[in-house]
């Protein structure tokens, strides 16, 4: 694609957007940079100020040390599980309940919109929470991960936003027309022409599910269980030398052994943890392209 | 169509739609209604013998002790202040940032920034603060050195009270800008090609195109959002605030969130700690219906 | 799209089978803790002999770098001798926020072990959940013993009203204070400097230190002359200056308060400490303190004295020893020093922490709900047994210590060379975290940390400290309501302190907000809490 062919006011929009992708390519780009050759470099450098372009002092030590803890591997197969079984239940529950509260004759709509939408202000608090969870014998089990809070109403309500608008009122009346039921309108019409609106709200809850560790943390208490964030959090901590202060903690501890690999293990646990959940993206990135549920319409 | 027995009759007729809705109302039932017992704690002394709700009414007191309290004045500021600017900055940046990219005809380069800006979001903020010192140390940070570069002298950012703020919400844009543009870009997707083809006919700029296509797509998405975050109105982040504290910005930057905390770590305070959240909620939700009764006037559009 | 489908729900099945062999486990554990409640504990004197042991589950919140507690022989025999088997839930982050679910909820172990695990505000607050020890002692002769032998130990242990719901451990080795002041010896003799003596002197050395290329690398502008970790109060604090105008700080005093003359003050509004900001003003307009020092966090403090191979880049500041301050490589660099007089004339003192050190409050707690408190009691003794507490302290007999034969024991140094001795015993054992008694009449060398630290305290301690009428005690226990006012009142008072703090050092001007700012202080609560804590101090000087 050539930009002779194109006017001089093309030209100027072609150059000032381009212009403008660089730049915020770069800033975004030059930080996430420096985590990747920080997790490699010797921290003491890092931290004052001697690594900028180039990885110094390099070292594996960081990615050994997150690896050779067991916990990290149970930690990724329950957080993987969890984060995949999660979203499908999250999904279940969310995307049948947006397309009721969209649908404008549905007269109870209202009164249950402003139900859902007070929970997003009024709770009870962690402990009558805990309780309720403890009778319902949830504590301890990966069923906490999954049932507890499976409709995020925030979600809810752009999924909800986006059949109100998304959807043409007379596909609706045409199916109907058809003796199509609501059922059948939904699975048949409504989620094949909402794609765009699946894949966000499932990546919204995929990476809700995945960098989780709250639920980890107060419910579970079995090691196996534990998502992998409360693994890497443990191994993150262990490297912070100023917990206690010297002498009654860490400081005296950790000497100059752990100080100088501290940074590595921050800055890989980051990567540890967000790679598998960054390769996602890009398969989910072609149900933005434009004109995705138009064509479907018509195909 | 008001007989007796209507609502008897819409029931028959939307059965299926209830249905489809029953799982959703008894989970938030359940999990979200069922612990609001809770809410209680705020009025009552917390008496770990006589249970949860068991222990002394104390009918406001509790909410008094807070708008009394030697900070209150500051940390509501504060607060305020900074969920402003964030909003004001902060909300606007993802809808700008979607609509760049929507522009972006190459299909390689169009993956690569929309995979890159939305990297950001997966840096837990342990890190983020990290990262931050590193790079802004005004002795050894790569800010500290372009802003020397750019002769804009030796400021400390993460230490002045001018550039608290700003810092904070500019990494918080950085950070999260990218991750909240899909939810837009998903938007703009829905727009019919039709429609830019015929416009493009009528001889319609790029610019005009974003104006009169683009953005009227967007819309609803932005009200909704914008109204949901009026509700938040109060709530600014915890761990990135509290990790960011130092004695020389302290005066800008404890909040109510973090005020909590350190109240709450030296003992159990149960119900002041509740009360302060209760009262945080209160004027969140009040900020929010405002907001929606606005938008229910002015355009129709409405969360309830 | 049918094949994805597929390859999804193969997925999903073969991570449910996973995880319902999970689920198994972790529900078998749960219900232990019934189905001990019916096994049979008749025998409670011994235990040892039958195959049945009972099942306890415990909570331990220790150190990041420890290792499983199952892999410690010490802790084995201990279950062993007491006939128990522990399912530990090991807590190495976060603790707080687990604890006031944990608590509230009453779903609780039958043990809890860890420093001041759980808190005397925890007691009051939750009544009735933790076991009072007071009338099972008979049980336990192990921490009879070490209550005789160590009466304080007894009355760290006991609320007002006599109960004991934790007990404390006793360490003895640990110097009397955490802190040491550090000044680079090699840069005094580059400069044919003499150790200062005086805040004067100090101010000469390091202006001497900024100009002259202490360091001598060429670059006169590299040296940091002074630094610390930030803030004000607490240990390493610059805080500590104050010692040159006789005030002995408690525990780094990291809220401000101390005791002179029996009776209780907070330096935060103290003349002394208007007269230090002044001077440490002074030293930061000059240039002489890191332009990072109240924003730095402590992994760069830290790095910045590590130097840069062997040139080292600060002059004076503060640490637990030299070794972990500056690196092995320039450590032989510093020295450490007494305190500096604030005037010629100045008395000095220093801060007294060694009962922090050495006692820790609340280390072991039984829960009230346990049904095998016998057993409970049992693993208890065992653990506070004579020949245990350097077990528990700094790991098995065998790898980590070797008994000599003679009566006498020697600290092993750490099987992997490249690792320190601190971190070895961390990762080895419960080490400080662990509930334990180290009686004075056992005989064992210990490693080179400790007596690093041992020999680099003592400029430290040839100040002499009156224990009795210039210290805090440390182990005061505080109404419910008292402790809570304190702490919101502590809140506030440190919220303005931190912020004064730092603007007086960096920008000046204590001279004219110092009346007002003592006055916000005092209304802030300060006052309050100086009335509270001096009521309580002279309660526990009538005992």
């Amino acid at each position: 694609m050539a930009l002779k062919g194109l006017t001089g006011k093309e030209l100027a929009f072609h150059i000032v957007l381009y212009a403008l992708c660089a730049v915020i390519f770069l800033i975004i780009v030059y930080p996430l940079y420096f985590i990747i050759i920080a997790s490699f470099s010797d921290s003491t450098l890092v931290s004052t100020g001697k690594v900028l372009l180039f990885p110094k002092g390099s070292s594996l030590f960081g990615y050994k040390e997150i690896f050779q803890d067991s916990r990290v591997w149970i930690g990724y197969r329950n957080t993987l599980f969890y984060t995949v079984f999660g979203t499908f239940v999250n999904m279940l529950f969310t995307m049948p309940a947006a397309y009721v509260l969209s649908r404008k004759e549905f007269k109870a709509r209202r009164p249950i919109m402003f139900l859902f939408v007070i929970t997003m202000f009024f709770n009870g608090g962690l402990i009558p929470t805990y309780l309720l969870m403890k009778d319902l014998h949830l504590t301890n089990t990966f069923w906490v991960f999954i049932l507890p809070f499976c409709v995020n109403i925030f979600f809810l309500i752009i999924a909800r936003t986006f059949f109100e608008t998304a959807l043409p009122a007379e596909l609706h009346e045409a199916a109907v027309m058809d003796g199509c039921s609501h059922f059948m309108y939904f699975a048949k019409v409504a989620l094949p022409l909402s794609k765009a609106l699946i894949s966000v709200i499932g990546l919204y809850y995929l990476v809700g599910h995945w960098n989780d560790f709250f639920t980890g943390l107060i419910y579970i208490r079995d090691n196996n269980l534990q998502p992998l964030q409360i693994v890497l959090r443990d191994i993150l901590l262990s490297n912070q030398v100023f917990q206690n202060g010297a002498g009654t903690g860490g400081g005296a501890a950790s000497g100059g052994y752990a100080q100088r690999y501290a940074d590595q293990i921050k800055y890989g646990v980051i990567i540890v943890s967000s790679l598998p959940i960054l390769m996602l993206y890009p398969f989910l990135q072609k149900y933005f392209e434009k004109g995705v549920m138009i064509g479907s319409v018509k195909g | 169509m008001r007989t007796r027995g209507g609502g008897l009759r819409t029931l028959r007729r939307d059965y299926q739609l209830w249905i489809m809705i029953a799982p959703a109302i008894a989970a938030v039932l359940i999990f979200n209604y069922i612990p609001m017992y809770g809410i209680q704690l705020s009025f009552r002394d917390f008496d770990f013998s006589k249970g949860l709700t068991g222990g002394e009414w104390r009918g406001l007191d509790y909410f008094r002790q807070f708008i009394d309290s030697y900070l209150f004045s500051d940390l509501m500021r504060n607060t305020f202040l900074i969920s402003l600017a964030t909003i004001i900055v902060g909300f606007p940046a993802p809808i700008i940032l979607a609509l760049i990219l929507n522009q972006i005809r190459r299909k390689r380069m169009k993956t690569l920034m929309q995979t890159t800006v939305y990297l950001p979001h997966f840096i837990s903020i342990i890190v983020l603060v990290g990262m931050m010192n590193v790079l802004m140390s005004p002795e050894t940070g790569v800010i500290g050195y372009m802003m020397k570069g750019l002769g804009l002298g030796h400021i400390n950012l993460i230490a002045s009270t001018n550039t608290f703020i700003p810092v904070y919400v500019l990494s918080d844009i950085w950070q999260h800008c990218g991750w909240n543009s899909i939810i837009y870009l998903a938007a703009l997707s829905t727009v019919d090609p039709q429609l830019y083809d015929s416009a493009k006919i009528d001889g319609a700029s790029r610019w005009q195109l974003i104006r009169n296509v683009d953005i009227p797509a967007l819309i609803p998405t932005i009200l909704i959002l914008f109204i949901l975050s009026m509700g938040n109105i109060l709530s600014t982040g915890f761990e990135k605030i509290f990790l960011m504290q130092n004695s020389l910005n302290l005066p800008v930057s404890e909040v109510i969130s973090t005020y909590v905390y350190k109240i709450g770590i030296i003992s159990n305070q149960f119900s002041y700690a509740s009360a302060i959240g209760l009262f945080n909620t209160v004027i969140n939700f009040v900020f929010l219906f405002a907001m929606n009764a606005i938008s229910k006037k002015m355009s129709n559009t409405s969360l309830y | 799209m049918r094949k994805k489908v597929v390859s999804f729900i193969s997925v999903l099945l073969a991570a449910t089978t996973m995880m319902s062999a999970c689920s198994n486990s972790g529900g078998n554990n749960g219900n232990g803790n019934t189905n001990t409640g019916s096994s049979p504990t008749a025998n409670s004197s011994t235990g040892t002999d039958s195959g049945k042991k009972v099942k306890l589950t415990a909570i331990m919140t220790k150190h990041p770098l420890t290792k499983p507690l199952k892999e410690m022989e010490w802790l084995q025999q201990v279950e062993d001798k007491a006939g128990v088997e522990i399912e530990w839930q090991e807590i190495t982050a976060d603790w707080d926020q687990k604890k006031g679910t944990m608590l509230a909820s009453g779903d609780v172990p039958d043990l809890f072990i860890g420093p001041n695990v759980i808190t005397d505000a925890d007691f009051a607050q939750f009544q009735g959940l933790f076991q009072d020890l007071s009338g099972m002692l008979d049980q336990a002769p192990n921490v009879t013993a070490m209550f005789e032998a160590k009466p304080e130990t007894k009355k760290i242990a006991e609320q007002s009203d006599g109960k004991i719901f934790g007990l404390p451990k006793y360490q003895r080795y640990w110097p009397s204070t955490a802190s040491r002041m550090y000044i680079n010896q090699k840069w005094l003799d580059n400069l044919s400097l003499s150790m200062p003596t005086t805040w004067d002197e100090l101010y000469d050395v390091l202006v001497a230190f900024k100009e002259k290329d202490a360091n001598g690398n060429g670059d006169p502008n590299d040296e940091i002359p002074m630094d610390w970790p930030g803030g004000i109060g607490g240990y390493f604090n610059a805080a500590y200056l104050l010692s040159g105008t006789g005030m002995t700080l408690t525990d780094g005093s990291p809220q401000g308060y101390f005791v002179e003359d029996g009776k209780v003050k907070n330096f935060l509004v103290d003349e002394r400490y208007k007269t230090m900001v002044t001077f440490l003003n002074k030293l930061n307009k000059a240039g002489l303190i890191n332009p990072e020092v109240f924003t730095h966090d402590y992994t760069k403090y830290q790095s910045v004295a590590r130097g840069e191979g062997d040139m080292a880049k600060v002059g004076f500041t503060f640490g637990w020893v030299a070794s972990d301050r500056f690196g092995e490589q320039l450590a032989p660099q510093y020295t450490s020093m007494s305190p500096i007089k604030a005037t010629p004339d100045s008395a000095v003192s220093w801060s007294y922490d060694y009962n922090s050190l050495n006692y820790g409050i609340n280390q072991i707690v039984m829960s009230a709900k346990s049904k095998n408190k016998e057993a409970v009691m049992r693993f208890i003794n065992e653990l506070y047994a004579p020949d245990m507490g350097m077990q528990v302290l700094f790991g098995s007999l065998g790898p980590n210590i070797k008994d000599n034969g003679d009566g006498s024991y020697s600290v092993l140094p750490p099987a992997d060379t490249k690792m320190d001795p601190g971190t070895w015993k961390w990762t080895s054992t419960m080490a400080d975290n662990g509930a334990f008694y180290i009686p004075d009449t056992l005989q064992l060398t210990l490693g080179k940390d400790m007596q690093e630290v041992l020999e680099q305290s003592k400029p430290i301690d040839a100040i002499q400290i009156d224990v009795d009428n210039d210290v805090f005690p440390g182990f005061l226990k505080y109404s419910s309501a008292d402790n809570s006012t304190m702490g919101l009142n502590n809140t506030n008072v440190m919220n303005l302190a931190n912020t004064n703090f730092a603007k007086w050092v960096t920008k000046g001007g204590i001279e004219s907000d110092w009346d007002s700012y003592v006055k916000e202080s005092e209304k802030a609560g300060l006052k309050q809490n100086l009335e509270i804590m001096q009521k309580y101090y002279d309660e526990y000087k009538k005992q």
